[in-house]
């Protein structure tokens, strides 16, 4: 057997917003009744006469007559019962709206007017188009041929008996006199421009999503009714109540704020594209536009929230962050997103990459959270799920909201948008302007094709933000100290190096960069430490920060006594591998490290830094950490030291990471 | 042979689908009336009738293990069809009980919808029915009886689709379509031939002028053009003869 209506069909097609239906008959019977009904007169074709066809206006008088109301309500009222297909035009089938002037409508058959007991068959209207196709001689609009080719397609199976009911339907259908031959036609093209409208035709019945409940039915008293309402009111007595006076104050406080921005309640300037048919609202709102309106800036000021979901909002604030050279916040912030609502083959990537690019020691836009979010993230990024980021995201969001939001409205970046912003003008037309706009409408951009401009931006963006963001390293940035001790150390010694190879000729990708500058900086720790000696690097001269790392290096002696979270990210960095290995009591977790190790592992250490080895190990206690650095310290590879997330598994040849 | 049947069968069985259709869209409109009641529930009979003789016929041959593949293959697009129509029939049933209900005939101030629709639906009957006239016999209280029997029909309807629905594996998806896009451009009469024939289309826009003979009249030319052509070559052949004679 045949699937019929598989989208939606559940048995139960309720869809209760269209309770207006019941309604709308009982005024269609109303409308009917010779004496106080609407009155009706013939339609002239060229040889034909057709009884039954209504005017305009006469709809109009009689729905304001019998309701007592105003001629605007009435007119909306008889365009809905036009665009739902109870009453259609007999010239301009297309527009479903009521003209208050002589041109002519007639009313639909009971078979086709709009019910959701019986939903819109597929078949149908493949059977439709197939009629039509005959009459027009294969000549079909636009739209009707690509539900054809789709219909085609996809109804394959049926598509004889389609045919053939067609045909036979089509046949049937001359067995009439000529008059109810023509209204037999009109009446279905009507049904069909309901229910399949042409592009740039509303009609009413698009409603939307369906409901497989109807709300308003009498619900059985079963016991498992009984139960739920049980655990309704359970919870409805555990639920933390709100004062009424500060739920009011907040919703008072809302709806003063938002009064002015609401379509519904205040204009909508320049118009209202459903109402006009003019699409400059739209246009001047769209999510990458150049010059915003000034409704827009101002809702940037109510919140931050505001100010990052719109997309033209966040574009201003992530300009104003890079000239503040805090950038990074706002794009981890984002990474979080992408990570929270992306896809999930891609998430452990995803998680992978946001970890190498902002959490790791030594990262190239690292950012700046205290150590218990740190440690709570870096473990949780063992086991990577989608919201494994969200305290560091929280943490972040907090502080942009604290800090840059307050500065942003107050910069020039800020200033300069409000000023250009443009205030347009409100539109007036005319009757016959907007009946001139209606014919003009055309479908927007396809959403396939909005997403992949997105990603084109997306990339662009990611492709050319991180050169700028080593800037920063230039001046040593207050907020780098107040992270604990030990971490301060290798940053503060990435920054001198980071800045100088920021004056390297070649610009090399972040993370290179990054780790050539830590290895740089591991270098010259270790060569400050005295623990071994040997040819640094084959690079320029490093010039006076060796002095600076060996005081650094002290004080990072000094405190990592002190630390016992820290000495977990001591760990984690391998130029703090030679710390632990020379106070082997600071190594909590693996007890097991042989006591001969550090100057092995110090020896090894400096052999892959000379070899500039494929990988470097950045994770918390792993017994398995010295076999790894001795076998990639055998191997010598090649390449760039990577930054390795921690959740990897320590194989030999995993190493890449 | 059973193929053939089936395929006469069906096409009756279309046509009277068809048919019930445009009975059921007058329904309730100013072109209601107690014939219409009438035509309905004759119609419907009939449809039941063909029904009830495709399901069996095709239940047999489905049945039948040794059939070639071919064959199923034919039998099952067969059954698509046969089930299709049973499908739009069952839901032109319902709506009309429905329709019915609403619009009841023996009120003393019936409200028909004025759709335009004034002409009697008598030859789509008769159509249906593959008579030449339609007579009337029923009683006045139609609308109400035949509701009652509609009633019954239906759910004798539903309860035959679920028994075919289980009894027959026919996997229609698996079916394909032995017309293209477009085939209804060719004339086609029934399910089997492929025949390309000439239609001719009515124009039938209200805008448009109304023009085009129908296809009875255009036949009727045709053999008058024809039956004078043989006369013509008659009478020479008789004149020549009277000449050589003489």
């Amino acid at each position: 057997m045949t699937i019929r209506n598989t989208l939606r069909d559940h048995g139960q097609r309720y869809r209760p917003r269209m309770a207006c239906i019941k309604k709308a008959e009982k005024v269609l019977l109303e409308m009917q009744d010779p004496k106080t009904g609407v009155k009706s007169q013939p339609q002239r074709l060229v040889i034909t006469t057709i009884p039954h066809a209504i005017t305009g206006e006469d709809i109009i008088t009689w729905l304001a007559d019998r309701f007592q109301v105003d001629t605007q309500e009435a007119r909306t009222f008889g365009s809905m019962l036009v665009a739902l297909g109870y009453i259609y035009p007999l010239q301009d089938h297309k527009r479903l709206v009521i003209k208050p002037d002589v041109s002519l409508y007639r009313f639909q058959t009971p078979y086709f007017w709009p019910t959701q007991q019986w939903p819109v068959e597929d078949t149908d209207y493949a059977i439709y188009l197939a009629k039509r196709n005959i009459r027009k001689k294969g000549i079909l609009e636009l739209h009707e041929q690509e539900h054809y080719n789709r219909l085609h397609k996809w109804m394959n199976h049926k598509w004889d008996f389609i045919v053939m009911q067609a045909k036979e339907q089509y046949r049937a259908a001359k067995e009439r006199k000529k008059p109810d031959r023509v209204v037999f036609d009109c009446q279905e093209r009507a049904y069909w421009v309901v229910h399949r409208p042409p592009p740039g035709t509303v009609s009413a019945m698009d409603y939307g999503l369906d409901r497989l409940i109807d709300p308003n039915a009498d619900e059985a008293k079963t016991p498992d009714f009984y139960e739920r309402m049980m655990i309704f009111t359970q919870q409805a007595i555990m639920r933390p109540r709100v004062k009424s006076s500060v739920s009011i104050s907040a919703l008072v406080k809302y709806c003063a704020t938002y009064r002015s921005h609401d379509p519904f309640l205040s204009k909508c300037l320049p118009s209202n594209p459903w109402l006009t048919d003019d699409a400059t609202y739209w246009t001047l709102n769209m999510p990458n536009v150049e010059i915003p309106t000034k409704m827009r800036v101002e809702r940037w000021t109510f919140s931050f929230a505001e100010l990052l979901s719109d997309p033209r909002g966040r574009d201003d604030f992530r300009l104003f962050l890079k000239k503040e050279f805090s950038g990074e916040n706002l794009a981890f912030w984002e990474g979080c997103e992408d990570l929270k609502w992306g896809e999930a083959a891609t998430m452990r990537e995803k998680a992978e990459h946001i970890y190498k690019t902002f959490l790791a020691r030594g990262a190239p836009r690292w950012i700046n959270i205290d150590g218990k979010t740190m440690e709570i993230t870096v473990k949780g990024l063992k086991h990577p799920h989608r919201y494994v980021l969200d305290p560091a995201q929280t943490h972040i969001y907090m502080l942009m909201k604290k800090d840059s939001y307050g500065r942003y409205q107050k910069s020039p970046v800020f200033k300069d948008t409000l000023k250009k912003a443009i205030c347009p003008e409100e539109h007036q037309f005319s009757d016959a302007q907007l009946g001139q706009n209606a014919k003009k409408r055309w479908p927007s951009l396809s959403p396939i094709i909005l997403q992949q401009m997105e990603q084109e931006q997306k990339a662009k963006m990611a492709a050319n933000v991180d050169i700028t963001q080593l800037c920063r390293f230039t001046t040593p940035v207050p907020h780098l100290a107040v992270y604990s001790g030990l971490n301060d150390f290798p940053t503060a010694n990435a920054s001198p190096s980071l800045a100088f190879l920021a004056h390297t000729p070649a610009c090399p990708s972040p993370i290179s960069v990054a780790l050539e500058s830590t290895s740089a900086s591991e270098r010259r720790a270790e060569a400050s430490g005295g623990e071994s000696e040997g040819d640094p690097a084959a690079r320029a001269p490093v010039g006076g920060n060796v002095s600076k790392s060996r005081m650094a290096l002290s004080l990072r002696r000094l405190l990592k006594r002190g630390c016992t979270p820290a000495s977990m990210f001591a760990s984690l960095s391998p130029k703090c591998h030679s710390a632990t290995g020379t106070s082997s009591r600071i190594q909590p977790i693996s007890p097991d490290q042989p006591s001969q190790a550090p100057p092995r592992r110090i020896g090894n250490f400096f052999q892959i830094k000379v070899d500039i080895p494929p990988e470097c190990r950045i994770y918390p206690i792993e017994s398995e950490d010295e076999d790894e650095q001795s076998r990639a310290a055998s191997r010598g590879g090649v390449g760039a030291k990577e930054i390795i997330c921690p959740w990897e598994s320590l194989t030999p040849q995993n190493g890449t990471g | 042979m059973g193929k053939d049947e089936c395929k006469t069968m069906l096409d009756a069985l279309n046509k009277v689908t068809a048919c019930y259709r445009h009975l059921v869209i007058a329904l309730g409109s100013t072109s209601d009336s107690q014939n219409l009641r009438e035509e309905l529930k004759r119609t419907r009979k009939k449809a039941q009738e063909l029904a009830v003789a495709n399901r069996t016929k095709l239940t047999s041959l489905l049945k039948d293990k040794t059939i070639s593949k071919d064959d199923r293959a034919e039998y099952e697009r067969l059954w698509v069809l046969f089930s299709s129509s049973m499908e739009l029939l069952e839901v032109d049933m319902k709506r009309s009980l429905e329709i019915g209900q609403d619009f009841p005939l023996k009120v003393p101030t019936r409200h028909l919808i004025q759709t335009g629709m004034t002409g009697s639906t008598t030859t789509v009957a008769a159509r249906a029915m593959s008579v030449q006239n339609m007579k009337y016999e029923a009683d006045s209280n139609i609308d109400t009886a035949d509701l009652r029997d509609l009633q019954s029909e239906i759910s004798h309807v539903s309860q035959m689709m679920e028994e075919m629905e289980m009894k027959v594996q026919v996997a229609p998806w698996a079916v394909e379509a032995k017309q293209e896009a477009g085939a209804e451009l060719k004339s086609n009469m029934s399910v089997g031939n492929s025949s390309v024939g000439v239609i001719s289309i009515c124009e039938e826009e209200p805008k448009d002028e109304e023009g085009g003979g129908n296809r009875d009249a255009g036949f009727a030319s045709i053999c008058a053009v024809l039956v004078f052509f043989v006369i013509v070559t008659v009478a020479l052949v008789l004149g020549y003869l009277v000449i050589n004679m003489s």
